[in-house]
């Protein structure tokens, strides 16, 4: 097989024309919802209403509801929200990262993982706000002056956490919308319908597809761009000083906050593949989103992972070199204490599993890789599980440890952010373009002035086509 | 007008609006210049076509909607009235607490007490200072005594039961109708029996004396299901008369302890406790005393062992007779024994080892007349007798004490008279029984038949403070003043008369017991009044303790000194009736009476006591019930103690079901293997599994009692014919440690290896008083240390002197208003304790070293707590506290799983409503709550706060009395329960204090010193008296 490398392939496959790409991806946002969508919506907002319900016991009668218990004062809303606080990191990752890099394949799912990131951090925005034994003085948590001159405590992590998750929420959101002004505007114009218009009008913000408009948006799109990679970074690395800063052996570690940010993208990425494989196959944008695009994400799964992997072998190598039995203990303990279980599940699921990409035969099939990215979500929720119940259930004094058990109430939250996470992608895919018109066109094949225009293009993708 | 004139001619005038102005001439334009609206703005405006509601009423309207909109919404509540004392009390100033002196009727200690109220409640009891036996200590039970006096199921009127629904009645026609009665049966010559717990009271005994005066038929049994009757019966064989001594345990230097549980349970345990660390102070001295414990479980008492054996307790007669012969043996006494027995043959056959055995015949030898043994009160009466010959034979009589005993005012119902008595009662001749707060139903082996006796008494009372099985089973039950609301004069050792006041008027329709007896006894219900047996004691006084002890105060002055100090101590020749101690001439012969203990199977089952709840009457207590076992850490419940070799052997682990049977008597218990427990012995609490016993109480745990038995073969409390078989089910006991590190090949020895728990060994010491490696190097750390210029609050605990008894966690749990959260709730990890003792166990589960820690907030200089709070409600004092500050915090839990030691805890709920559907929440607990501690609300974190209160209260004193804060003048709860004076508390910048010492001391340390959190409580390291090994 010979390719020709100094050529770039086209992201975009079937040579859709611009009015074709405007048709396709609009296409949902004006049609009527099928039974298919109103099915899924219907699960998803059980399952929210479900952890409504049980947030409902635990505002009633305490967190007492939860499996928590001394020492482990952290279960799983913390669990989540580290959880859905990583699950948002792939976003932000490839609408920022990859936009500075100039990777075009990012241009077919850079809003959807934007959307998916935005729905996750509200989901972890939520677990501290409930977290909490008296969530209704959650304010105190911000600095805010007050007549009691009583300020913020400076030097915890939660506090940082705060500023950098709100901080990321802001700007993720401000980025994904400053995204979608050229696709409201097109949407503005094609909508038939008075509300719409109105409110596509609103929020398309006059703009006119003028050729100033685009000079400002993109750069307007590059600095937010800049601004939102340092924080991709910045995020797991706060989430993971929760931790690190603490003296707990488990948690007391300067591996951390690269790590956490490794299994962030890690999972983020599992997350974006797993969702959009439903969503190219219900919209047919299997054009838009190629295969190419999901191997490209498989492939920094197999990264990410392989980091994770490296992060847990070293860890371990830590425990040992540092010399100190405390540490030597709890790193035993997980592998083969009480909590054994969920230590393999984690490993099966976050070092194993990704190792099959290895194989572009499976990095390519989708249902393969479907279950992949299932393992590695679950992997890394397990991952977060190990490092904040098995630590805690068994640190200093032996006289003080307990085996933590979660609840009904505990599963049920689990439950209910996961519906208000696709609940909230459900009204988005059905909304707003879940694939960015305006970019995807800049990526079609011709789009762009090229030097060497390729006398027959499908010559360069003979092995898509037979892959699909 | 005036104004705008003066404004118009004030104006500049270079400026016009037009020429005619300006000319000045046109007399319109002048005229709307002096007017103060401009032509045509108020052409609109029609005075008759306004709102005729004044500016004033519409301000009156709207202010008054305002206030009426505001007033419904608060959530004002009309709490009754509240009236403010308008003639204040002498004694009562609001917001200090008043002391009186009293006494504890919880068990026959009797010891004497100091009750703090505030504002006329009593909120926690402590022991009196100026008792000359418990000296300002008691137990948990003590402690927790109080929550009683207002527990919600208390009886609040006299009741009827008969005809199955109970029904209240007046005083009055009860007292008619006994008085009646008791006449009828008095006169037909029938039996009228009270039953009664041990009589401790000179006075109470004389009102049943003068309660049998008039009615001679009546009949007084007393009992006590944990009594000292074998041991005095034994002490009877010996010595002919006279009691069984109390002991000098401050001057043994080697004690063996056959199954006594000397250090809780066994006598007076404050007292004990108290002398025996006099021997094992860490802090004063390098010379112990060395204790050897005998024992089938592993006990309180042997976990301050030296050494342990582990034998069953049938064995123990075989093992002191051969002890005997080994000793007579190697000193060369002609003393025999009926037995023969060598004692390296028990030795081989037992499989005790060898070595610790010869070290106890060595230094019962060497130490002569400094040793003594001592035999547990549930062991057979020939025990007794085989262990009073050793210690004659020995010389250790030196130890007895000879000035005072305890005093037996009434002796107890033996098995001839109960017997007597439930076949009186079954064939109708006994018409009246009358309960004297006792529960015989619950108490008595259930082969007396008493319960099916009781049913046949036509007129069955129940005097008692709430329900229990005896009374349900009555035709009246009475309630009875808790001993917060009694009198009464309490006399248990030789010359020491304690009284007791009440402090609190009785809170409902109660009366004192005895001034029941007493109004039944006149017979005339008219002679009843509040006062009735506080005239009595006083009347009673005057006449015997006053004429004897010679004073000369006037009786009055007298007798309120003797209130005031809540106890009185007579001349000891003043008082030759007390049947004190007297060691007559040993009787040889009594040895040859002892007969071998009958042989059994290979399983002995012992019952013993419980070490919270008594022998069941405080099973209604939920500070008691949360107490943890002081060895097995279990929380509401009792269970089958086993080894982990009869564990295997009946194919039973943990929370597994067993049968215990003995003949027709059967009961399942869970399976607890308890390391250190002797092979084959079954080893069960009794006191639990009460039927009727409130709503905390009622269901707890497993009812041990009624394998019991009155016909029993050894003693009532040990059966070797036992047969035990593994049922199906489990049951899930719920400790507050974790029971498998023991067996974890990891987490061995974790407690020595983390520096949590330091040791060694006297010899050690005495060799190289600075053996222990200090670890105290200066540290890097990221935060500033902090400086602390004047009071350093800081604590230091003996770990030689802490015995696990409890007591400094429930004086805890009642100073801070610590809320008892049930069994269900302890299950998840979620005991709210501040204070709680830690047990680590190191060697084998065999054979295992068991140490017990207390653990509570170390207060460390640099917390780990407060850097990780987001809201900063966790800071420091710049007197070295940890502060909380409850109602900044908003429950993230960081600092609690930042605390390398974890004493943070948490209100998951509010747990006084959650705990037995709000059983807490109800009238009257509140009155409780000690006022100087908040009392949590749900959502927030707590922790050991160094009793900030009473720090606040001595920094309050200083300052009135112009004088500087000093370290003496602050004593934390749990240092003033502490029995042993393990706990020290003080001011670490004062060089001269005893705290500072500690700090200092060769054998202090602090645990986890590496993570550098410099924390203020300084341990002092376990040291064990044992031979070296070679």
């Amino acid at each position: 097989m010979s390719v020709d490398y100094s050529k770039e392939f086209s992201v975009i496959e079937g040579r859709p024309t611009l009015a074709e790409v405007n048709d396709l991806i609009a296409r949902p946002t004006e049609t009527r919802p099928d039974r298919l969508y109103y099915i899924i919506l219907t699960i998803t907002v059980s399952m929210l209403l479900f952890g409504v319900v049980c947030l409902g016991f635990t505002f009633y009668y305490g967190i007492g509801e939860w499996g928590n218990n001394i020492p482990v004062g952290w279960g799983f809303g913390i669990v989540n929200f580290v959880f859905w606080v990583g699950i948002g990191h792939a976003g932000t990752l490839i609408s920022a990262i990859l936009f500075l890099l100039r990777q075009k394949w990012r241009n077919g799912i850079a809003r959807f993982s934007e959307g998916m990131t935005i729905f996750a951090v509200m989901t972890a925005g939520l677990f501290p706000l409930i977290h909490v034994g008296r969530p209704w003085l959650a304010a105190y948590l911000f600095p805010y002056p007050n007549e009691h001159g009583v300020w913020v405590n400076f030097i915890s992590p939660l506090v940082w956490d705060v500023f950098a998750v709100s901080t990321y929420l802001t700007v993720s959101l401000i980025f994904w919308y400053v995204g979608l002004i050229p696709d409201l505007a097109n949407l503005r114009d094609r909508t038939t319908g008075k509300i719409k218009k109105l409110i596509y009008s609103v929020f398309s913000l006059g703009w006119r597809h003028s050729n100033r408009h685009w000079h400002h948006y993109e750069m307007v799109y590059l600095v937010l761009a800049g601004f939102a990679t340092p924080l991709v970074l910045s995020v797991h690395t706060i989430v993971s000083f929760d931790f690190a800063v603490s003296v707990l052996p488990g948690w007391h570690s300067t591996i951390f906050p690269p790590y956490f940010v490794a299994g962030a993208v890690f999972s983020g990425f599992a997350m974006v593949q797993n969702v959009l494989i439903f969503v190219r196959k219900i919209f047919h944008y299997e054009n838009i989103i190629t295969i190419d695009t999901l191997e490209k994400m498989n492939k920094i799964m197999l990264l990410t992972g392989s980091m994770v992997g490296y992060s847990y072998a070293m860890e371990f190598f830590i425990a040992w070199y540092s010399g100190n039995p405390i540490e030597q203990f709890v790193f035993i303990n997980r592998a083969f204490g009480p909590y054994a279980w969920a230590y393999w599940i984690m490993v099966t699921c976050n070092v194993i599993s990704p190792q099959l990409f290895w194989f572009r035969k499976i990095r390519r099939t989708v249902p393969i890789m479907l279950i992949i990215g299932m393992f590695v979500n679950v992997g890394m929720w397990f991952e977060r599980f190990v490092i904040v119940v098995t630590s805690l259930s068994r640190d200093f004094l032996p006289s003080s440890w307990h085996y933590f058990t979660p609840t009904w109430v505990d599963l049920g939250i689990l439950t209910g952010s996961f519906g208000f996470f696709f609940t909230w992608l459900l009204l988005f895919i059905k909304t707003l373009p879940v694939v960015s018109i305006a970019e995807v066109k800049g990526v079609i094949e011709g789009a762009q002035v090229e030097h060497h225009i390729a006398e027959d293009s499908t010559a360069y993708r003979p092995r898509q086509q037979e892959d699909i | 007008m005036n104004n705008s004139h003066n404004e118009t001619s004030g104006k500049d005038p270079n400026y016009w609006r037009s020429l005619r102005e300006l000319s000045g001439q046109d007399p319109e334009a002048f005229e709307e210049n002096a007017n103060e609206f401009m032509k045509g703005v108020t052409d609109d405006f029609d005075i008759s076509k306004l709102s005729q509601v004044s500016r004033r009423k519409f301000l009156a309207l709207l202010s008054a909607s305002v206030a009426f909109a505001a007033s419904s919404c608060t959530n004002y509540h009309d709490k009754g009235e509240i009236i403010p004392y308008n003639k204040k009390p002498e004694e009562i100033t609001p917001g200090v607490a008043n002391l009186y002196a009293s006494t504890c009727t919880g068990c026959r200690n009797a010891c004497g007490t100091l009750v703090k109220t505030r504002e006329g409640r009593p909120i926690k009891v402590d022991g009196n200072p100026d008792h000359p036996v418990n000296k300002g200590k008691i137990c948990a039970i003590g402690q927790a005594s109080v929550i009683n006096l207002y527990d919600p199921n208390r009886l609040k009127t006299p009741v009827r039961l008969s005809d199955g629904a109970p029904s209240e009645i007046e005083w009055p026609i009860v007292d008619d109708g006994m008085i009646a009665e008791l006449h009828k049966a008095s006169s037909a010559g029938r039996q009228i029996a009270i039953i009664s717990r041990i009589v401790t009271s000179p006075s109470e005994k004389m009102v049943l004396d003068n309660f049998i005066a008039k009615y001679p038929t009546a009949k007084v049994y007393s009992y006590e299901v944990f009594n000292n009757g074998v041991r005095n019966a034994a002490w009877r064989r010996s010595y002919s008369s006279g009691s069984f001594p109390l002991i000098q345990w401050d001057e043994a230097r080697v004690i063996v302890s056959l199954e006594g549980d000397f250090l809780a349970g066994e006598g007076h345990t404050i007292e004990n406790i108290r002398l025996f660390t006099k021997g094992r102070d860490g802090f004063m001295n390098t010379e112990f005393n060395r204790l050897y414990m005998v024992e089938s479980t592993l006990t309180p008492t042997g976990i301050a062992a030296d050494y342990r054996l582990r034998l069953k307790a049938d064995r123990q007669l075989d093992f002191v007779l051969a002890l005997m012969n080994e000793i007579a043996g190697r000193i060369g006494s002609p003393v025999k024994t009926p037995v023969t027995i060598s004692l390296n043959d028990f030795v081989r056959k037992e499989n005790l080892p060898a070595k610790t055995v010869e070290h106890m015949v060595t230094d019962l030898i060497d130490l002569s007349g400094k040793a003594v043994v001592f035999a547990g009160g549930k062991l057979p009466e020939d025990v007794h007798v085989a262990v009073n010959a050793l210690n004659e034979m020995l010389g250790n009589t030196k130890l007895y004490r000879t000035g005072e005993a305890e005093v037996v005012q009434m002796p107890a119902a033996q098995k001839a008279d109960w017997e007597n008595l439930i076949g009186q009662m079954n064939n109708g001749s006994v018409p009246i029984v009358i309960h004297y707060n006792t529960n015989p139903v619950f108490d008595l082996p259930p082969d007396y038949g008493y319960e099916s006796a009781l049913k046949k008494v036509p007129f069955s009372i129940a005097m008692l403070l709430e329900e229990n099985e005896t009374s349900a089973l009555c035709k009246y039950a009475l309630p009875i003043n808790h001993d917060l609301e009694s009198w009464g004069d309490h006399n248990v050792r030789t010359g020491v008369y304690s009284l007791q006041q009440p402090v609190i008027y009785p809170l409902y329709s109660t009366r004192q017991k005895e001034a029941v007896l007493l109004t039944w006894a006149s017979g005339d219900r008219k002679s009843y009044k509040d006062t009735v047996y506080h005239d009595f004691i006083m009347n009673n006084w005057e006449k015997g303790v006053y004429a004897n002890a010679n004073s000369p105060l006037d009786f009055r002055t007298f007798w309120f000194t003797a209130l005031e100090n809540g106890v009185f101590v007579s001349p000891k020749n003043a008082s030759p009736e007390q049947n004190a101690h007297t060691a007559g001439a040993f009787q040889a012969a009594s040895l040859s009476e002892i007969k071998p203990v009958p042989s059994g199977g290979s399983f002995t089952l012992y019952l013993k006591e419980n070490y919270s709840i008594g022998d069941g009457r405080y099973a209604n207590n939920g500070f008691l019930q949360e107490l943890p076992h002081p060895v097995s850490k279990v929380v509401w419940d009792n269970y089958a103690a086993i080894s982990p070799a009869t564990a295997k052997e009946l194919g039973v682990d943990y929370y597994d079901k067993i049968e215990v049977s003995l003949g027709s008597r059967k009961q399942e218990f869970p399976v607890f293997i308890q390391p250190g427990t002797a092979d084959g012995a079954i080893v069960i609490e009794l006191g639990y599994g009460r039927w009727k016993a409130g709503e905390v109480g009622s269901g707890v745990g497993i009812n041990a009692n009624m394998l019991m038995s009155k016909d029993a073969r050894i003693t009532p409390f040990i059966y070797n014919e036992v047969s035990v078989r593994k049922t199906s089910g489990t049951y899930k006991l719920v400790t507050t440690q974790e029971q498998h590190t023991i067996e974890d090949s990891r987490a061995k020895d974790a407690h020595l290896k983390r520096g949590i728990i330091k040791e060694g060994t006297v010899e050690e010491y005495q060799k190289n008083p600075a053996f222990l490696e200090k670890e105290e190097r200066e540290k890097i750390s990221m935060n500033k240390n902090p400086e602390y210029v004047g009071v350093k609050w800081a604590m230091g605990i003996d770990l030689n002197k802490c015995v696990g008894c409890n007591a400094c966690i429930t004086s805890c749990d009642v100073e801070n208003n610590v809320p008892v959260v049930g069994k269900e709730q302890v299950n998840n990890g979620r005991i709210m304790h501040w204070f709680r003792v830690d047990r680590y166990y190191s060697g084998t589960p065999d054979e295992p070293v068991a140490f017990t820690q207390p653990m509570l907030c170390q207060h460390c200089d640099t917390a780990p707590c407060e850097n990780v709070c987001p809201v900063a409600a966790t800071t420091h004092s710049p007197d070295g506290l940890n502060q909380m500050v409850y109602n900044r915090c908003v429950g993230t839990r960081y600092c609690s799983n930042n605390c390398p030691y974890k004493v943070r805890r948490f209100n998951f709920f509010n747990f006084r409503d959650h705990f037995a559907d709000g059983y807490y929440l109800q009238e009257p607990v509140e009155m409780l709550y000690n006022p100087e501690v908040t009392v949590r609300s749900r959502g927030v974190m707590e922790k050991c706060t160094f009793c900030i209160q009473r720090i606040m209260q001595a920094r309050e004193n200083a300052i009135e009395e112009n004088r500087n804060l000093s370290g003496s003048d602050v004593v934390t709860a749990c240092q003033q329960a502490c029995p042993s004076s393990a706990i020290v508390f003080g001011d670490a910048n004062d060089p001269d204090s005893i705290i500072s010492k500690f700090r200092a001391h060769n054998l202090g340390y602090h645990v986890l010193v590496d993570l550098n959190t410099r924390p203020n409580i300084t341990y002092l390291a376990k040291l064990r008296n044992i031979y070296p090994e070679v």
